[in-house]
């Protein structure tokens, strides 16, 4: 006899739950839906009370938690599931999260933890990136949810922890190889009864990670959401009946999927959309002695090619991406969809509501063994959701070309997977420890740019819903021997287009007094100088890459102490280092992840990102717009006639100067161009003769393994079929 | 704003870049949209061009798929002709590659955010009439560029729009880009 209706165990509902699916191609197999049709008013009352409890649960329990990742971050939300896992409303907070959770109660299913006993009050826990969670810092607190002894549903928590005891402070570790280092996590087990963890619990948290305090008071908070929502949902299964309520949840589930597919067939074009981004992973030097095997670079191929069906399905096949290794950067199904879902809610998935019916328009065809679908129980996947990002701006980019297409330009948008984070952890002079957790530091990305206008400077935090992400303050408090002393928009730093994205935003903190030791790293999701994505829209350039730089022995608390002032943003640090202003004993920088680096008092901080690719040529951008770009101090006098062509004189457009200057590039552009066939007989020379750098000779080694990239790669370049590759300068686990 | 309000105008008042924030925000609001849009839009489209084919679908800021007899081709607004929609376009633009730090920094001011060089180039495709930048691509040298889409215009028409068109074949949703590299694998030039 199992927990669910009708005496069906966990693992037969679910099981009956997607044969009806993959049968009718309905949810449920529901052809009707009686309850909308009958009474709308009332289903839509029914709903309203659903996302009502989520948004009580998480406002109320967010108080009992100081970490700010959840308090001023967001990256908090509470979500009510049907029996057999899917999501059927939410509260606000990072929404991606909603796409993860149905893989955790899949998991409590096949996992088997029913037979083991699941009743009333029970608490089941996980973080497990292969069982649901996208990273291990993301945790969730499932509690079941009986009426008549019967299962309905559950409540669920989910919260950004602020470390993960990984080998690296935060929960982004960008120097772990594989799940052994990648931290603490468990997959869904029961860590409390009757609405109260067990303490083991609790040690465990206080033993395996660098931020004990903060982490239990997270599983409390996250627990006592769960436990209102739980309660809240018996009233409403009482106020509605227990048959309405089941009924209810079903009809509004494959209503929502009938309104997404509806959105698509009504707004783009079907067809085939080939999508291309590409990332790295730094490891070489690193490794060299710890882990021999991950002693390289890899250049990582995050391309797909989207179908956007006849049915307003989409199918994304992931075929010929690069493949599982060991490094941080695999990511299981659930953060991929996920971190992808975040491209999915502002295109064509925003609704009056939040749940998991996009997962029945959405099909993801991954091959075992690519870093998106890896086999080894090892793989490391603290950060593989990061991977997932360049997925968030395929949807974005592709659902756009689709919309430009079919004519609603108003819903274009470019995007990139930019953005950065600091994770720092450190010890007081007086031994005092400190952990700092992850945290977003520009408060806003810059805007993308559409078909019709310029992306807004500091528009969104892209992890998080509230505009306070990254708050200065809060950082200061949770992080407290980094001090803000510059943020402003940086002058020429976004994608360039006849329409540009936002100005990207620059910080600069100096590290004050930090005693003992400060260990310090550095996240960036610019896919580290290779552009993500490999394109702007239209003719757009590719958005410039995220900067994570480092002034080490500086003279700035002289500076300071001489009365002087601040540098103000990066490029002005930089140019006061030229002019000798600013003494520096080292300058780096990175355009991706940092290793941890060791700080001292008086060292420099700087950073750069959020930027988006631009839209369309740069010689058709209005002179009218290059000049408020001057004339507001965005863009300096040298990149508006370098790039645009408009030139100035006295502060105002040279009309004559800006014909010539827009000519000259013009003419530049057919002086030094080729017939793409002529290109291609010279590169394919090259190809041939494999002259390719190292990283770029074993991307290729790699995905030449994968038949539909081989394919694509020997076809066009017309190769024997003998062609091969070798791994070059490392180890790898792609042959 | 209601759907009955988004008119020719409008759609051309979004096509120039001219259409006010406020009446932008209005139809980034309209919720459903207008079920004419795409017939409103082609109108426009073709108003503004100078040739006489039909356009069928514009697949980026400056290219038309447009009927032209019993093919369906490429085709620029300037007037330059790209050959079967089928094939990747840009196999049949003009090409500079960006490979270079200092070619690098004629586009992107900053040059540590600029796209690091061992690893990949820049790939800028113009069209040969006009010389308007069409495409933009960074990718590591060898790497086949990529079709950014290829429409399936037969379930559109019929499917979508309830217009089914007349030359209506399974084959027009096939890729046939390596049919190009293939003719030129064996010395031909195929348009």
């Amino acid at each position: 006899m199992g927990i669910c209706y009708g005496g069906k165990t966990l693992k037969e509902a679910q099981t009956a739950a997607t044969q009806l699916f993959e049968k009718t191609g309905r949810l449920y197999g529901l052809k009707e839906l009686p309850l909308l049709e009958q009474d709308p008013i009332k289903l839509a009352k029914f709903q309203s009370k659903l996302v009502a409890a989520c948004v009580q649960a998480r406002d109320t329990a967010k108080l009992i938690t100081a970490n700010p990742i959840a308090l001023i971050m967001s990256e908090l939300q509470f979500m009510l599931g049907v029996p057999e896992g899917d999501l059927v409303s939410s509260s606000y907070g990072l929404i991606g999260h909603l796409q993860s959770a149905p893989f955790v109660v899949r998991y409590i299913a096949e996992t088997g933890l029913e037979e083991d006993g699941i009743k009333s009050g029970d608490i089941f826990s996980s973080n497990d990136p292969k069982f649901g969670a996208p990273h291990p810092a993301d945790c969730f607190t499932t509690i079941p949810i009986f009426y008549d002894g019967v299962l309905m549903g559950w409540a669920m928590g989910m919260s950004h922890i602020a470390d993960t005891g990984s080998i690296q402070p935060g929960g982004l570790s960008a120097i772990s190889v594989s799940s052994f280092t990648d931290g603490y996590f468990y997959p869904p087990m029961k860590t409390g009864e009757n609405f109260k963890q067990y303490r083991w619990y609790y040690e465990q948290w206080q033993r395996k990670t660098r931020a004990g305090d903060f982490n239990v008071m997270d599983e409390r908070m996250r627990a006592t959401g769960a436990t209102m929502l739980h309660d809240k949902v018996i009233e409403i299964i009482k106020e509605f009946g227990p048959d309405y309520y089941r009924e209810a949840l079903k009809e509004i589930m494959e209503r929502e999927r009938r309104v997404l597919t509806g959105r698509v067939m009504s707004e783009t074009v079907p067809g085939k959309y080939e999508y291309q981004a590409f990332n790295r992973v730094n490891f070489k030097g690193l490794m060299t002695n710890l882990w021999p095997r991950s002693d390289r670079d890899w250049l990582l191929n995050e391309g797909c090619d989207t179908y956007i069906n006849p049915d307003g399905s989409l199918t994304m096949d992931l075929e010929g991406t690069s493949s599982e290794d060991e490094f941080y950067a695999n990511c299981y199904e659930s953060g991929l969809r996920m971190v992808s879902s975040l491209g999915c809610w502002p295109t064509f998935a925003y609704s009056k509501t939040l749940n998991t019916a996009l997962q029945y328009m959405t099909h993801w065809k991954i091959p075992p063994g690519s870093m998106y679908n890896p086999q080894s129980p090892s793989a490391g996947a603290v950060t593989g959701l990061i991977e997932g990002q360049s997925y968030l701006c395929m949807f974005l980019m592709v659902i756009s070309q689709a919309r430009l297409a079919r004519g609603f330009l108003e819903e274009t948008y470019t995007m990139a997977g930019t953005g950065s984070g600091i994770a720092s952890t450190g010890a007081f002079s007086d031994g005092f420890e400190w952990q700092g957790g992850d945290w977003s530091h520009i408060c806003a990305k810059a805007g993308p740019p559409s078909a019709f206008k310029d992306g807004e400077t500091l528009n969104f935090g892209g992890p998080a819903p509230q505009s306070d992400l990254g708050e200065m303050e809060a950082t200061e408090f949770i992080q407290p021997t980094c001090l803000y002393i510059g943020r402003r928009p940086l002058q020429d730093y976004f994608g360039h287009g006849k329409y540009r994205c936002g100005v990207g935003l620059s910080d600069l903190l100096l590290i004050v007094e930090p005693g003992k030791r400060l260990d310090f790293c550095a996240s960036a999701g610019s896919g580290g100088g290779v552009c993500e994505p490999a394109y702007g829209m239209c003719g757009g350039y590719p958005s410039p890459n995220d900067i994570n730089a480092f002034f080490v022995g500086t003279n700035m608390k002289e500076i300071l102490a001489n009365g002087g002032t601040y540098p103000r943003d990066l490029q002005e640090a930089r140019q006061w280092m030229k002019e000798g202003k600013l003494k520096v004993d080292r300058f780096f920088y990175y355009n991706n992840y940092t290793p941890t680096i060791n700080l001292k008092d008086g060292d420099i901080f700087g950073l750069a990102n959020g930027l988006q690719p631009g839209w369309g040529d740069v010689l058709e951008r209005s002179k009218a717009l290059v000049a408020r770009d001057v004339g507001e101090g965005s863009m300096s006098e040298e990149t508006a006639r370098k790039v645009y062509g408009v030139a100035f004189s006295d502060g105002k457009v040279d009309e004559r100067e800006t014909e010539k200057a827009r000519k000259q590039i013009r003419d530049k552009r057919r002086e030094r161009s080729v017939d793409v066939q002529e290109w291609w007989k010279q590169e394919r020379e090259r190809v041939r003769a494999k002259e390719f750098y190292e990283d770029v000779n074993n991307m290729y080694w790699d995905c030449l393994k994968w038949e539909k990239f081989r394919r694509k790669f020997m076809g066009f370049w017309q190769l024997p079929e003998d062609y091969s590759l070798s791994m070059r300068g490392g180890v790898g686990n792609g042959s | 704003m209601e759907a009955s309000d988004v008119t020719n105008h409008v759609i051309e008042d979004l096509v120039t870049g001219s259409l006010p924030w406020d009446q932008a925000k209005q139809l980034i609001r309209l919720d459903p949209k207008d079920n004419d849009r795409f017939w409103k839009y082609l109108a426009v489209l073709q108003s503004r061009v100078k040739w006489k084919e039909k356009i069928l679908i514009r697949i980026s800021e400056h290219l038309y798929v447009v009927a032209k007899g019993k093919d369906r081709i490429v085709k620029c607004d300037c007037g330059q002709e790209f050959g079967d929609y089928r094939m990747n376009w840009k196999l049949q633009a003009k090409i500079f590659v960006r490979r270079t730090p200092e070619e690098m920094a004629e586009v992107y001011s900053i040059d540590i955010s600029s796209p690091e060089t061992r690893l990949v180039e820049l790939r800028e495709y113009y069209c040969p009439g006009c010389y308007s930048l069409l495409a933009t691509e960074v990718l590591p040298p060898g790497f086949p560029p990529f079709f950014e889409m290829l429409p399936d215009l037969d379930t559109l028409y019929r499917e979508w729009l309830g217009k089914p068109l007349a030359d209506e074949s399974p084959g027009w949703f096939e890729d046939k880009t390596l049919e190009l590299t293939a003719e030129w694998g064996r010395g031909g030039v195929k348009a």
